[in-house]
């Protein structure tokens, strides 16, 4: 281990680690704003991209101008800085509402896909990772995995077209679009104080009818999303417990006599699930930041679809707004994710 | 002039038969049912303040719940007066609206003159980014005579699309007690504060997830009574969900919009009815005069190749089968730049160029021998994805393929994203290219001034004094059937040079359970959930 | 980088030797399906019946959504193209844009990692930073608004492939910067680096010969793994719309696209062969670098041919 001064308020090397990993944080969050500043810049501004094929040119300078967003650009990134550090983000361009009403009412439903699909995920690719590794090199291994690399390759996209053919198509059984049905949604706004995280809302109206509405709607997008990802979990902890497996007190056991049920379930188990761990905080950052591609597909109106809806319409605000939150998401689930690892893993230096 | 007369009939005819629709649903509705109606569409609002929205979504709901001075009655393109008991010119700058006396909003505030004057003064001094302002462009000011008189001082005298702009999304009447006089309110606000005075009041409102409307009862214009209750709007980001929605039953109605196959496959389904009626959005492709083929700016300019080439374009593009193949009927051939439906439009490209609405790639071979163009001319197209639908890549390909199978043209194809060609395009970089336009309001003006007139959004370099003069002098023609002539004779001038070649007209299709009724479509392109019943 | 190649080839030999049972299938299998690809994509104008943006020949226009025929085996899309000419062409679309990323993301991504991870320091924290940052971003919507910067919104095949192969290195290089650089610092703490560096070897020796061969023993994982990410962003984007025009190559995500509508009204044959050739495809990269890795990782290799050397006991 490095040598590291003894002296001032972090006498501990781990300590004075994750008091730097902290604030790496604000960097982080500030780089990842600036860059979305400029980059959103370089693109285009909302007026054209709204009214470009309705006003002539000279309207559309008029209002280009009226707005500010022909001025240098240095300017305006020292104005929004300014903006933001008051804690203002602006209300958004293309639908007039502010950040903090955006995240109320597409936030929740990222958190609810992202719930169920780490849900699903770690029930599904958990037991068939530590599966493969006890049949390793087997036709259960092979099966095991084979499922892990297909939930992989299959696009979401694709994944929802199929779904789509075979049960908007051929056996009508379950919903393939939306949260929940019209009628559900509006019950659903009569609930005192709404949270939008719709199945606790309906849990709360304590109606049999509008639950089972709320979870069919959400059976294939959380399957979807969560195959995919069980797929990453399961080869994770496939390796990670063939590697454990190998170890001298894991064959110390064994020789023992302790059974290769229990060496998978009690012996192996624990130090195989630290990397896991990780890789699910990762994970949940990179869900929460919005699966673009499944919100789309299924009609789940979250984060992710939403931004892109802005991005095309060149909204800067709605789009910096929530990038800016997502960046402390990504970033505090970093530096926690990385925090764990030090507490847990000796082999790191510092 | 046959052909004129046989398009005024047809107008005349559909407006009839639209009407005569019209009436026989309103005389059901009385027996209609009180169960709420379910429309989707996959528009997007902007606002709810009518200073901050310009566009087809946030439009949809607001013609619902605000009224407007002047309004087009369903089954009608012409607007009349809808809360008011009289409008006109009372002097060539003062247009003069009477109210109708004791008229209310949803809220229990009074709807009164000034009311008028604060929407209109509101419009343009906030001049919003997302804003209709510019169609105010000739409103000098406003002016509260008493309680119910409103005079509109106008810059131009006898401004002929003055009564369609109040019935254009710069026209809705709001409540002054709500709105603050400069700033936007937001949508949230605006639905919690019910200054809504049209057939609807909002109950519930989630932004581009679902609306709750209900039947306002002190509404008293000229469109009458909602024929229901309740309405709610759902809002989807597929239009394939859309469809699997409808085709389930899960909701009533379908609106804007659902694609050609989406139509296509629920014509043939048992359980909806696909309505079609006119559209007014139009698509075509522009010419730069001064960078097309031998054009104003180019190495070899010569204004008479140059027209060769646009006539020869006009005469080779089969719109037909456009339409059947790329968009399989949902968009319709156009051979003029007023769409069909709209009073005063004519069809002069289908006597100008091809037979009879067919290509002719005979006239256009001709054409370049006796203008002494050595084919094949090399054609720079452009068009954008996305932003005119997800079907412009297979529109633009066929007509590739229908130029160059001529042996005529060799045609490049480009497509650049929608605001970096806005921006590009006005600055000469393409030759030709695709354009749409969706209207403000249904007057054959909104589809003449905005791209002929000299200053307009187009920039291709297109210079008739002629045409300019012809559609100045229609703008303050206060005789009907002059002002008629006039708009024939600037789209036959316009055919000869063709600044731009029309090519389709979009129909509006609204999809529908079998058991709704009341769904009418007509030349005013709006929507009325009023009159849906099931 | 030829030596690397060298030992990419020798190294698939190799494994091929050394696999047995399932991950032998494994292998054959993955490099069956990706072999295939490749030979598909370059043979492309040779075997597609049609051009990719082919309407109509002698006989008139081929017709919309028309069901698998003789004369169109695959039937054709709702654009009125021949879906097997797409699917054909279409893998030398995806070829192209896979050579572009993986040699980009390699280069940069691999070099930026050791160089950070052997010499630490604010270097190291600020590349740390910046890859955080660019990570934290949502991937496909980075590469959308790369791919607008980088093309000026414009889409022809080579600016439309270059600018999604560019923006998937973007994209990518944190994370291959994560993975190197991770592992860099592991082989730096290694016995057999301190003795190099006690006898006095060169940071440039000890990079070279030590740290990378090490370091880098998961490039073909990573390899196939950036290869198999840039056909699917390339996928999603094309989904999304922003990928490459139909009139100036084939590409399957946009062929995906257009075919939502058709599914749901019974049409498969426009969504289900574009989206298999996808499945396919990534399929096929991922099993041949899983095996690589199972046979370059000696914790995972099938256990009668687990050879336990010097280095490796290390790790």
């Amino acid at each position: 281990m490095k040598k590291t001064s003894t002296t001032g308020f972090f006498k501990s090397p781990l300590l004075r680690y994750l008091a730097v990993r902290f604030l790496l944080i604000f960097p982080t969050v500030f780089i990842l704003v600036s860059m979305v500043f400029f980059v959103m810049r370089a693109i285009g501004d909302p007026i054209t991209a709204a009214l470009g094929g309705r006003l002539s040119d000279e309207e559309l300078q008029k209002r280009i101008h009226a707005a500010g967003y022909d001025r240098p650009v240095w300017i305006q990134y020292v104005e929004y800085l300014t903006q933001i550090a008051r804690g203002d983000f602006g209300r958004t361009i293309s639908t007039n509402q502010t950040i903090g009403e955006l995240l109320g009412t597409y936030g929740m439903a990222t958190v609810e896909l992202t719930v169920y699909s780490v849900i699903i995920a770690l029930v599904v690719g958990i037991p068939l990772g530590m599966i493969a590794a006890r049949y390793r090199d087997t036709a259960k291994d092979a099966l095991a995995r084979l499922f892990g690399i297909l939930a992989y390759a299959t696009p979401v996209f694709f994944v929802g077209l199929l779904l789509k053919l075979v049960f908007a198509v051929a056996i009508p059984i379950l919903p393939v679009a939306g949260r929940a049905s019209v009628g559900t949604e509006l019950l659903l706004q009569t609930v005192p104080s709404p949270t939008g995280f719709f199945l606790i809302d309906a849990l709360r109206t304590g109606d049999a009818s509008l639950i089972g509405d709320v979870i069919s709607h959400a059976v294939l997008p959380s399957l979807a999303l969560g195959l995919l990802t069980a797929g990453v979990f399961l080869r994770l902890v496939r390796t990670n417990m063939i590697g454990t497996l190998n170890t001298d007190y894991v064959d110390a056991a064994r020789s023992r006599g302790v059974s290769e049920y229990r060496l998978v379930t009690k012996h192996a188990y624990r130090p195989a699930l630290i990397p896991v761990i990780t890789v699910i905080g990762m994970q949940i950052a990179v869900l929460l930041s919005g699966a673009v591609l499944t919100e789309t597909t299924f009609e789940w109106k979250g984060l992710g679809f939403e931004l892109s809806t802005f991005l095309n319409a060149r909204d800067f605000v709605a789009v910096q707004g929530i990038v800016a939150l997502l960046a402390v998401i990504v970033a505090v689930t970093n530096f926690i994710v990385d925090v764990i690892a030090a507490l847990i893993d000796p082999r790191i230096k510092f | 002039m046959t052909n004129v007369s046989k398009t005024a009939l047809r107008v005349l005819g559909v407006a009839a038969i639209a009407s005569l629709g019209a009436a026989a649903f309103t005389g059901c509705a009385s027996v209609g049912g009180s169960s709420a109606i379910t429309v989707g569409t996959t528009d997007q609002v902007v606002s709810l303040d009518p200073a901050a929205e310009y566009d087809n979504g946030s439009f949809a709901i607001i013609n619902q719940v605000y009224p407007f001075l002047l309004n087009s009655v369903q089954g009608k393109a012409e607007v009349t007066p809808d809360i008011a008991t009289s409008a006109s010119f009372t002097s060539p700058t003062e247009y003069t609206v009477v109210l109708k006396s004791g008229l209310k909003f949803a809220n229990g505030h009074d709807l009164t003159a000034s009311d008028v004057k604060f929407s209109f003064d509101r419009v343009v001094k906030i001049a919003d980014e997302n804003g209709p302002s510019s169609l105010l462009w000739n409103l000098d000011s406003t002016e509260a005579k008493d309680d119910t008189t409103v005079v509109f001082h106008l810059k131009n005298a006898n401004d002929q699309t003055f009564p369609a702009t109040l019935s254009s999304p710069a026209g809705p009447i709001i409540d002054e007690e709500v709105f603050p006089a400069d700033k936007v309110l937001s949508d949230e606000e605006i639905a919690k504060a019910h200054p809504f005075a049209g057939q609807y009041d909002i109950t519930s409102y989630k932004k581009n997830e679902l609306v709750g409307f209900k039947k306002f009862d002190g509404y008293n214009g000229s469109l009458g009574a909602a024929v229901n209750s309740v309405v709610n709007l759902k809002y989807y980001t597929d239009s394939s969900n859309l469809k699997l929605d409808v085709q389930k039953g899960n909701i009533d109605v379908a609106a804007r919009s659902l694609s050609a196959t989406d139509i296509e496959s629920l014509a043939n389904d048992s359980n909806v009815t696909v309505h079609k009626g006119p559209g007014g959005e139009i698509r075509y492709i522009v010419f730069n005069f001064d960078t097309q083929p031998f054009g104003a700016k180019t190495a070899e300019a010569d204004a008479k190749k140059a027209l060769a080439v646009r006539q020869a374009v006009a005469h080779i593009v089969d719109r037909q089968a456009i339409s059947d193949q790329v968009y399989k009927g949902t968009y319709t051939p156009l051979y003029s730049y007023v769409p069909t439906g709209i009073p005063g439009a004519v069809e002069p490209l289908k006597d100008l160029y091809g037979k009879g609405g067919a290509p002719d790639v005979d006239a256009a071979k001709a054409l370049f021998q006796s203008a002494g163009i050595t084919a094949p001319v090399t054609l720079n197209l452009q068009w954008t994805p996305a932003h005119y639908g997800p079907s412009s890549g297979d529109e633009y390909a066929l007509i590739k393929s229908q130029l160059e199978a001529t042996g005529l043209f060799k045609v490049n194809l480009q497509s650049t994203e929608w605001v970096t060609y806005t921006d590009e395009r006005k600055k000469d970089a393409y030759p030709a290219y695709q354009l749409g336009w969706f209207p403000d309001y249904s007057d054959a003006d909104n589809w003449l001034t905005p791209f002929f007139l000299q200053g307009g959004f187009l920039h291709n370099h297109y210079d008739n004094a002629a045409v300019d003069a012809l559609i100045t002098k229609q703008g303050v023609e206060t005789d009907p059937a002059a002002r008629q002539q006039e708009i024939e004779a600037i789209q036959l001038a316009v055919a000869k040079d063709l600044s731009t070649v029309p090519l389709l007209q979009g129909s509006q299709v609204v999809v529908a359970g079998k058991n709704v009724k009341g769904v009418v479509l007509d030349a005013s392109f709006k929507l009325r959930f009023a009159s849906l019943t099931k | 980088m030829a030596q690397f190649k060298k030992r990419f080839a020798g190294g698939l030999l190799g494994s091929m030797r050394r696999s047995r049972g399932v991950q032998r299938g494994m292998l054959i299998t993955g490099l069956t399906l990706t072999g295939f690809f490749m030979l598909l994509a370059l043979v492309a104008p040779l075997i597609a019946p049609y051009g990719y943006a082919q309407l109509q020949d002698a006989s008139g226009y081929f017709g919309a959504q028309e069901p698998p025929s003789a004369k169109h085996l695959l039937g054709t899309t709702v654009g009125g193209m021949d879906v097997l000419s797409r699917v054909i062409w279409g893998s030398q679309t995806a070829l192209m844009v896979i050579v572009i990323a993986v040699a980009m993301s390699i280069f940069a991504g691999v070099i930026l990692g050791l160089l950070s991870g052997y010499f630490g320091g604010w270097v190291d924290r600020v590349l740390v930073v910046v890859a955080d940052a660019v990570y934290a971003f949502p991937s496909l919507l980075l590469a959308i608004s790369l791919s607008i910067v980088i093309s000026g919104g414009r889409s022809g095949l080579f600016t439309g492939i270059l600018a999604t192969a560019a923006s998937i290195t973007v994209v990518f290089i944190p994370q291959y910067f994560r993975v190197v650089r991770a592992e860099t610092l592991r082989v730096k703490g290694e016995a057999f680096v301190e003795s190099a560096r006690v006898i006095g070897a060169s940071h440039w020796r000890i990079m070279v010969r030590h740290v990378f061969r090490n370091a880098t023993r998961t490039l073909p994982l990573i390899l196939t793994l950036n290869a198999s990410e840039a056909i699917l962003t390339l996928a999603g984007l094309g989904f999304l719309g922003f990928g490459i025009d139909p009139t100036m190559g084939a590409e399957w995500g946009y062929d995906l696209n257009r075919s939502v509508a058709d599914v749901s009204a019974g049409i498969w044959w426009t969504s289900v062969f574009p989206g298999v050739s996808i499945v396919l495809v990534v399929l096929g990269i991922t099993l041949v670098g899983e095996s690589l890795n199972d046979l370059a990782d000696p914790r995972l290799r099938a256990r009668s041919s687990a050879v336990l050397d010097a280095e490796e006991v290390a790790a």
